[in-house]
């Protein structure tokens, strides 16, 4: 009993008590639920067996049924361009924001702090305020558009099937842009002055300098910020809820909408959990890649 | 270029992208001070004919806002200190080691937090129920956000702990610390602005929760603030105004202490701690 | 807006009251309700007259918002943590119904004095009744109908006085009235790919023959052509394919549409944000003579059978349908009820809308009764919304519709 205290004081065990603590937690919380939801996807479920676990199992029946439906090819690859063309926007724009506010001229900090709205603002707010900009008619986006001569003609974000998907886009760059430029922000201010100092004597530019120290020195900010804007990219519910309810058509539909729509739209709650694992496997492989970026992290 | 010069062209350079970005905050507010569906007006006002102060008073009495966000600060408070508690720890293990335990743990981290609350929530209320603790409402919720919640921060706080040298505390075990005195005298305090911007970040979206404290709070007194917007939010709604002033003073106390602490962390972190 | 002024003090004393009235008696039967019902809405304020009575027993009342309802109700009876009553959308009362999840009234209805069922209109009481036997009673009942505005149709030449009798007319109408230099579109309604879809467009299908068990009959194909060269021509807004009733009907009342197709509860709103002279017409027909349909909206009460206090429940069931006769005066909300005159407001605009909205709810037909409903109404947007976006031709998508529909129904 002793060497266990002991060891959970000074060595070993002090690493396996914080580790394993979380993630009993985790299990419990996280892991019990995404498992009921797998072994939905093998059962015929109805809304009288929410409750238990044993069901009539049916196999691959679901997987089966499901890639027989037209719309399931279409919605994964929204769902793909979704992903890409989000974390692209929000990393690239965040970072540049980052990079800007980093120059540190009068001012800088206190506008850094505001540009976190999009983070505090409610779902339900955002997604409200969205669905008006982006309004065909009379949106604030449209109008701007017009104003400064870039269409003639009003674009129908939401209706327009060849721009749905790219509306729902827009909104969410804007939500995830804060997240990205405040982390980005603090990791920037982690690297060593000293660095550039020593880059500037032997006469880098500022390109080789960003290339040369920022980013490696970033490297594990930036895994971590892919990985968890990954995340919530797939957990975004409220924007497609708000601006074009997946239509029309499905051209803005993607997985996790798909999922909820199919559970608690129209009560197939098999196929809706058979959504859930492909989204599964699809993280599985972003969350290997994660793993591998934290591979060549530099430890300080 | 003179110095001044620059930073006078930078600072409108920000003010101008501030302008564009924090649009859709101005139109929370702006709204809230119209009247009626002068939201949907076309062409589009950008300024209320006459401002409807009185819209706010309205809405925090006839709301019992108090109340509401008394409830959003309990439960974000308690997903936060959890959090914290449990993640802080976690991180700092996965930062410490390099092997294939830390990859498993990690990519289960990330593995764990595929879904959107609005899929989790059914396996979570029918498991709370069968426990029992559906009893405790709010105290489900903050276990059920601590667990939505904690991969994010393990992920950044680990991250943080990635820029703390190992020979500061390789040094302190040396000097006769134990491996829990070195944690606490020497890693954390180093981390400590890591963790509090992301404490900060998680206690911000505890704040807003509102798919799990939906469907698990349903005594009307333990609601959090998410859940009150909501009631009055259906689809055939047209008090825009009254929704953007709940949503004003929801939103704007948590806005300023953000922009106040965040200054402090972040500047904290370039001046030097770590040398 | 005196009923809504009044209606928050309610609301404000309701509140008062749940924190004070904790302290029921002991021996007083707790009853359980939900529904999608807000503070100025007839669920809170009829618990609390029925509470006031102090007969022994007491509900508490817990909104839900509209999306949730069904998942609710189904996660809550599955965990054996339903409430007693519920108000239910009405496609989706034989969902429940038909599995047994809500308690069969029919004997206590027949022993009824205050629940009759030939007191109801015939949509409604159907949507409540599975297999022949009553298992709920309907809360309200809405339906809809034509919006025109009389200011545009003078402008345009037309008499005011006469609106669009047919689905010729209407596009006829709409091609007249429609005015891209104003910001005018001639008509809006709503496509959107949800209810509200299916909700406009079956009364359509239904005048023309058709059904949602032969959703590509001839009328629905015809329907479905209509609103196509709607869009086509941008008579309408493409925005019509996202846009819910209350949003469309909204660009009505500000004067960028100059009809509108929508139900009751448009009523009030208009009568404040509109700033012209406007009327409402029955839904156009095929043509002259055609048979007539509308769509049938709005709740039902529902007793789940898993409750403890069945006689209790109906008690209460029996003091809200005894409330009916006052629904629109107090609520702006029609009754179900065919037996009870709608009295007139004094206010003509108004009775003249609730006129034509009455003698539109005789046509009114439910959606179902399917347990299957959601999927048969998904299957139906679906071809609403890829014939509207130009991927499939009406015809082509309504067969895909059709087929989907019928192994749904196996």
């Amino acid at each position: 009993m002793r060497r266990i205290l002991s060891s959970v004081r000074d060595g070993r065990g002090f690493d396996i008590v914080l580790v394993g603590v979380p993630f009993a937690f985790l299990f419990a919380l996280a892991g019990l639920p995404l498992i009921y939801n797998i072994l939905m996807s093998f059962q015929e479920v109805d809304m009288f067996s929410l409750g238990s676990v044993i069901r009539p199992f049916v196999g691959v029946d679901n997987y089966v049924a499901l890639f027989r439906q037209p719309e399931t090819w279409p919605i994964l690859t929204n769902t793909l361009i979704f992903v890409v063309g989000s974390i692209a926007g929000q990393f690239v724009i965040g970072f540049g924001l980052a990079l800007f506010f980093w120059t540190n001229f009068p001012g800088a900090s206190w506008l850094r702090g505001l540009f976190l709205v999009s983070w505090v603002m409610p779902g339900l707010v955002v997604g409200a305020i969205w669905n008006w900009i982006l309004s065909g008619d009379f949106g604030v986006l449209n109008f701007f558009l017009r104003e400064s001569g870039l269409i003639t003609a009003n674009i129908f974000w939401r209706s327009d099937p060849s721009f749905s998907l790219w509306a729902v886009v827009i909104a969410n760059i804007w939500l995830g842009t804060s997240f990205n430029m405040i982390l980005l922000s603090v990791g920037l201010s982690a690297i060593p002055g000293d660095l550039y100092e020593a880059a500037d004597m032997d006469g880098a530019n500022a390109w080789q300098r960003f290339w040369t120290i920022t980013l490696p020195m970033m490297r594990s900010t930036i895994g971590a910020i892919i990985a968890l804007g990954l995340i919530f990219t797939l957990q975004q519910f409220d924007l497609f809820a708000a601006i074009t309810d997946g239509g029309p058509n499905n051209s803005s539909n993607v997985a996790q909408y798909w999922a909820w729509d199919l559970s608690f739209r129209q009560y197939d709650f098999g196929r809706g959990a058979t959504i859930s694992v492909i989204m599964t496997v699809f993280v599985m492989f972003a969350a290997a890649v994660y793993v591998r970026s934290t591979r060549h992290e530099v430890r300080g | 270029m003179s110095e001044t010069a620059r930073n006078r062209l930078m600072l409108a350079i920000a003010l101008i992208m501030a302008a564009i970005y924090l649009f859709p905050l101005y139109w929370m507010y702006v709204t809230s001070l119209k009247s009626g569906s002068e939201m949907f007006a076309n062409p589009p006002s950008f300024w209320p004919s006459s401002a409807q102060w009185q819209t706010f008073a309205f809405v925090w009495e006839s709301r019992n806002m108090g109340r509401y966000l008394w409830n959003s600060t309990v439960i974000a408070f308690g997903s936060v200190a959890l959090i914290a508690l449990l993640g802080t720890g976690c991180a700092y293990v996965l930062a410490r080691y390099r092997n294939v335990w830390v990859d498993i743990g990690l990519f289960l981290i990330l593995m764990l937090q595929v879904l959107p609350a609005s899929l989790m929530i059914t396996p979570i209320f029918v498991g709370f129920t069968q426990v029992g603790l559906l009893d405790y409402p709010r105290f489900a919720v903050i276990l059920a956000i601590a667990a939505k919640s904690m991969p994010f921060f393990v992920v950044l706080v680990r991250a943080t702990f990635m820029a703390v040298p190992m020979e500061l505390e390789e040094a302190a075990l040396v000097d006769g610390n134990s491996r829990v005195g070195a944690f606490y005298k020497i890693v954390l305090p180093l981390a400590r602005n890591g963790i509090l911007v992301s404490a900060i970040l998680i206690f911000m979206q505890a704040f807003g929760e509102f798919v799990y404290s939906k469907s698990m709070i349903q005594d009307v007194s333990l609601q959090p603030a998410s859940v009150g917007l909501n009631s009055f939010m259906g689809p055939n709604t047209s008090e825009w105004n009254n929704i953007m002033a709940y949503a004003t003073m929801y939103v704007t106390p948590i806005l300023a202490i953000f922009v106040l602490l965040q200054r402090r962390i972040v500047s904290g972190l370039t001046s030097g701690a770590l040398k | 807006m005196g009923i809504r002024k009044y209606s928050i003090a309610i609301a404000l004393a309701l509140t008062c009251a749940s924190l004070v009235g904790i302290q029921a008696k002991a021996e007083d039967v707790k009853l359980t309700l939900w529904s999608l019902d807000r503070d100025i809405q007839p669920a809170p304020n009829l618990i609390k007259e029925f509470n006031e009575q102090k007969n022994g027993i007491q509900i508490e009342y817990r909104q839900i918002q509209f999306d949730d309802v069904v998942s609710e109700a189904m996660r809550a009876f599955s965990t054996g943590k339903a409430p007693d009553i519920i108000a239910i959308d009405n496609p989706n009362h034989a969902m429940f119904a038909s599995r047994d999840a809500f308690l069969d009234l029919t004997d206590m209805i027949e022993k009824s004095s205050v629940i009759k069922p030939e007191n109801y209109f015939p949509g409604p009481l159907k949507s409540a009744t599975w297999d022949e036997k009553y298992y709920g009673v309907p809360k309200a009942t809405n339906t809809i109908a034509l919006y025109y505005n009389k200011d545009l149709f003078k402008a345009a030449g037309l008499d005011p006085t006469k609106p669009p009798q047919t689905w010729d007319e209407l596009v006829e109408t709409a091609r007249k009235l429609n005015d891209p230099s104003k910001n005018v579109y001639g008509i809006t309604f709503s496509a959107k790919a949800n209810e509200e879809g299916t909700f406009q467009f079956l009364p359509w299908a239904q005048m023309g023959g058709a059904g949602y068990k032969t959703i590509n009959g001839e009328g629905a194909v015809r329907a479905l052509t209509i609103w196509k060269q709607l869009f086509d021509e941008k008579l309408t807004s493409p925005d019509t394919l996202t846009r819910s009733q209350w949003d469309a009907t909204a660009t009505f009342n500000a004067g960028n549409a100059a009809m509108a197709i929508s139900g009751p509860w448009e009523i009030d709103r208009m009568l404040t944000d509109a700033k012209f002279e406007w009327g409402t017409a029955l839904l156009p027909v095929p043509q002259e003579g055609a048979q007539r349909s509308s769509a049938m909206g709005d709740y039902n009460w529902a007793i789940f059978s898993s409750t403890k206090h069945p006689e209790e429940a109906f008690k209460a069931l029996e003091f809200f349908a005894s409330k009916d006769a006052t629904m629109y005066k107090d609520f702006g909300q029609l009754p179900a009820r065919a037996d009870l005159p709608v009295p007139p407001t004094g206010n003509a605009v108004k009775d003249a809308a609730l006129a034509t909205f009455l003698e539109q709810m005789k046509y009114a037909q439910p959606r179902g009764p399917s347990p299957e409903w959601p999927k048969i109404s998904k299957a139906i947007q679906d071809a609403i919304q890829a014939a509207l976006t130009g991927q499939m031709e009406p015809k082509a998508a309504l067969d895909q519709a059709a087929e989907k529909i019928k192994s749904i129904e196996g």
